[in-house]
């Protein structure tokens, strides 16, 4: 049997320019249908949503800085897939990844009322792809139907694809650099790394960093990171920030 | 484990609710098999669905008791309690050979079922069958009779024939068990002759109890003639005219006959 | 010929105005299957739903719907399991409640879910962990009971009984009705549980999250009590209402007076019991995972103010006057706090589903809001159209209330 992976992700806030090519490079990996101008939460899909954080301040003091949410992947009492109620929803043991059975959901997204970082999607619409377009679906993911909830699985295509060449060459373990998302290929400043957090030599989860509402105990493996103290405080503060923008302004 | 609780749980809750479905269609079918037993059930259930007050026992007619409901759906020949009672204190015997009760005719020498019917033993051992004088006014000259075929079987408290009247369509319960051996109808003394399955009648009422029987029937009709056409009563202390719903053309006669004739 | 549809004894008004009484539901009910019909045949981006606010007005309306249906497993259980004879005045009538409410909500969910055809999947490959499992399992039992348990309303139907078979089915099925309102007892108190565990289990929404007893939260038996609570409310709030519109009594007001203390002691079990749980939520659960629970009431229109409407307006007021027998003797001051219970337990369910997805978790999202579309809103109409026309054809020709035919002792 294989050694467990535990994958896990690295983004540095301080990088990020919230360029948006993980979202894109993420889009046409996984055979998501291309976003029209101004689409929203309601009529767009995506598996990464890059928020804009400042630090509350006026100009001349205020900065601002770009966190990528993507899903999380919750090793421990993983929210989503405890209420899924025909397990559509996997945690695989082998590689830690949560992963999403579209051809099993019932489309009740019970998973997206459960996920607190609102990672997870509804097909609201048929997915479309312009005229031509359809030339560059992926063969290697499948599209999804309306109807069904998706998400960030770290391009599982990619990990199958690593695995066949693995074992084409009579190994059993992938190496390391056969297996890398599509965003973090895409990401033009280097902010975010993927690896194994079982393996000691990769300096993912480095004692700076920090994880979205690790308070939860739900273990996500996606660490993120600044030098900034006020990015770690508004990323890690116990109350949402502008609540506390608005009570302090009520 | 969580799994064999909850799917032993669900199971178990299906497998009770198909048996019960189960259940109750072998012993449906079972009872389907017997003409009486469908009767049986058929009055059990009209019996049930009756006003309180309507399902109250003869003894509380006659004032032996201040209030109870007829446990046996008014077949007393199964009633310990009415038994006790008749041995305790028997019925006065017929005074006069016929009686006039508000104006009306009912013989002593007959038998009365609460359905407005009576039971007459005639001399050849058959016994007639008819509407008694409060149930032929309520209806007076019929729309139409539909008879059971000579041959057919009657059982006590349930359909011996049906008669319609403007908008009523009332069936009329059978006092005895029996044979229909012949029908009459509306224009001839009795509308059935049956040869009786047994000569007890003790579920039949008689004699002194069918003065205060037949003014709680006044009443019942008076409240039922008031409710179902607007402000209108019987005049206080009259005599039923030959056919009431004659004199009520409004009145919902199906309701009021509904009503009357349990 | 429709009169003979009417059972012996009961007076119902003319075919003619039942019909102009019937026009305007039928034609909100077809208005509702066309918005319904909209959302199936066009997908659910017919809504206003959208991939953070993924629950809408369909869920939080189910979940009141089926507080307000409990009424017909909890009149059941108090009549045929503990034998509280008086309440058979009105237990058609809440089997009918029961039935709409019940049926109605499975109809919704199965528009709101974006794959209705695969609802099969989770008898096929369920998760016995998920409290949605618990809920599908028990609505489609349940169902099937009332179904069975509407049976002999039906069948005893003035025409229908004619039929032999029909009669004795209902009269032997009668005979056996405890066994189903067990049942229905069994699987209403899981159901109505796990539809409060929906929330209560969700780690990920610490606003909904509640600890609790072996594998469920807190919330699981509060709805139940709720529920059981508000059954008997809407049972009385119906009654009185179809008397109104019938313009006859149909059930001894003693009866309502019962279905009222009965609905006032479980209310105040409820208030008691929710206020507990609510200061161990306050002072307990929410800091101790890292959420000081001030910051819940500090977006706009969720103030605290809605702790009190839910727990002290519409819980321990209707609960009080309920138990007051002076009062609850006065059908203007039972009817107002039958209703404001129903309010009561529509505004926790509101709270539930609701307020729990509009309030951010990561700390620097946004509140989030949303108005339901009108074809969210004509799919509910939908329900209720439904309700008011199975409602009104059985009250018109099967017997819901036994005691009408004693009006003349009223």
């Amino acid at each position: 049997m294989n050694a467990q992976k535990k994958y896990g992700m690295s983004i540095d806030v301080d990088r990020c320019t919230g360029c948006g090519s993980c979202m894109v490079a993420c889009a046409v990996e996984n055979n998501i249908p291309p976003a029209h101008a101004g689409a929203n939460d309601r009529n767009g899909l995506t598996w990464i949503r890059v928020y804009k954080v400042d630090n509350g301040e006026d100009y001349p003091g205020k900065r601002s800085a770009f966190i990528p949410v993507l899903c999380q992947q919750c090793g421990e009492h993983t929210p989503c897939a405890s209420v899924c109620p025909q397990q559509a929803v996997d945690v695989d043991p082998r590689t830690g990844i949560v992963g999403q059975m579209p051809e099993r959901c019932l489309g009740c997204r019970y998973c997206m009322a459960a996920c607190p970082y609102h990672a997870r999607y509804f097909n609201w619409w048929d997915p479309r792809w312009p005229a031509g377009m359809e030339k560059t679906l992926n063969p290697d993911v499948a599209p999804r139907m309306r109807g069904v909830v998706e998400k960030c699985n770290f391009c599982h295509g990619r990990w199958h694809a690593a695995k066949q060449k693995a074992a084409a060459a009579g190994k059993s373990e992938i190496e390391p650099g056969d297996y890398v998302p599509a965003c973090v290929e895409a990401c033009p400043t280097g902010a975010i790394r993927f690896g194994d957090l079982n393996d000691p030599s990769n300096d993912l989860r480095h004692p700076d960093s920090f994880r979205l509402l690790k308070k939860l105990g739900t273990d996500p493996k996606i660490y993120y990171r600044s030098k900034r103290d006020w990015v770690r405080n508004v990323a890690q503060a116990s109350r949402p920030v502008s609540s506390q923008k608005e009570a302090s302004h009520g | 484990m969580t799994h064999y609780i909850f799917f032993g749980a669900f199971y178990t809750v299906i497998a009770v609710v198909a048996a019960t479905l189960i259940a109750a269609v072998l012993r449906s079918r079972r009872a389907l098999v017997s003409a009486c037993q469908v009767d049986r059930i058929r009055w059990n259930s009209e019996f049930h669905d009756l006003p309180q007050r309507d399902r109250v026992c003869r003894h509380v007619l006659t004032g032996e008791f201040k209030s109870r409901e007829c446990p046996h759906a008014f077949d007393c020949r199964e009633c310990e309690t009415h038994a006790r009672l008749i041995e305790k204190h028997p019925l006065a015997p017929a005074g006069e050979p016929e009686e006039d009760l508000f104006g009306m005719q009912f013989p002593l020498d007959r038998f009365y079922h609460r359905g407005h019917t009576w039971a007459h033993l005639e001399p050849d051992g058959t016994m007639s069958v008819g509407l008694d004088d409060l149930g032929r006014r309520l209806l007076g000259v019929p729309d139409a009779v539909e008879l059971p075929q000579p041959g057919t079987r009657v059982h006590a408290n349930s359909p011996a024939f049906r008669v319609r009247k403007r908008d009523a369509d009332v069936r009329v319960l059978s006092p005895v068990d029996g044979e229909v051996l012949e029908t009459g109808g509306p224009g001839r003394p009795w509308y059935l002759r049956v040869r009786p399955e047994s000569l007890d009648l003790t579920h039949l009422l008689r004699g002194s109890e069918i003065r205060p029987w037949l003014m709680r029937e006044m009443e019942r009709l008076q409240l039922a003639l008031s409710l179902e056409s607007a402000g209108a009563t019987l005049a206080d202390g009259g005599v039923p005219v030959a056919d009431i719903a004659a004199s009520y053309p409004d009145a919902d006669w199906d309701a009021v006959c509904g009503e009357m004739f349990l | 010929m429709a009169n003979n549809l009417i059972a012996r004894g009961l007076k119902r008004c003319s075919t003619r105005r039942f019909l102009l009484w019937i026009a305007p539901w039928a034609a909100l009910l077809a208005f509702g299957l066309y918005s319904a019909g909209l959302c199936l045949v066009e997908g659910l981006n017919q809504t206003n739903m959208d991939n953070r606010f993924a629950f809408g007005l369909w869920i939080f309306l189910d979940l009141t719907v089926i507080a307000l249906g409990a009424g017909a497993f909890f009149t059941g259980f108090l009549l045929y399991i503990l034998k509280v004879d008086e309440l058979r005045a009105v237990i058609n009538s809440a089997v009918v409640i029961g039935l709409v409410c019940y049926s109605g909500a499975v109809a919704v969910l199965m528009v709101d879910v974006g794959q209705p055809l695969r609802a099969w999947f989770t008898f096929w490959y369920p998760n016995v962990h998920s409290m949605l499992t618990e809920v599908t399992f028990c609505i489609t039992c349940y169902l099937t009971v009332l179904f069975i348990e509407y049976l002999p309303i039906v069948l005893k139907n003035r025409k229908l009984r004619e039929i032999p078979t029909f009669l004795v089915f209902e009269f032997e099925l009668h005979k056996l009705i405890y066994v189903l309102a067990g049942v229905g007892t069994f699987l209403s108190f899981f159901h109505q549980g796990s539809l409060g565990g929906l929330y209560g289990v969700l780690r990920g929404r610490p606003f909904a999250f509640r600890e609790g007893l072996a594998v469920w939260p807190s919330t699981f038996f509060l709805f139940i009590i709720s529920a059981a609570a508000v059954g008997p409310s809407f049972v009385l709030l119906t009654t009185w209402l179809v008397e109104k519109i019938s313009r006859k009594p149909l059930v001894r007001p003693a009866v309502l007076e019962l279905l009222g203390r009965i609905s006032g002691l479980l209310l105040a079990v409820y208030v008691l019991a929710k206020t507990v749980d609510t200061l161990v939520w306050i002072n307990r659960t929410s800091p101790e995972s890292g959420f000081p629970a001030a910051q819940y009431y500090s977006w706009r229109p969720f103030g605290t103010w809605i702790l009190f409407a839910e727990i002290v307006l519409f819980g321990l007021v209707p609960a009080l006057i309920m138990l007051t027998p002076r009062l609850r003797a006065h059908t203007g001051w039972l009817v107002s706090a039958a209703a404001m219970a129903c309010c009561g337990v529509a505004l926790n369910r509101f709270v539930q589903t609701i307020q729990t997805l509009a309030l951010p978790t990561l700390s620097f999202d946004k509140f989030l809001s949303y108005y339901p579309s009108w074809q969210e809103v004509g799919t509910f109409l939908a329900v209720v159209a439904y309700g008011a026309l199975v409602y009104s054809f059985s009250f018109r020709y099967f017997q819901l209330f036994p005691e009408e035919r004693e009006r003349y002792q009223i």
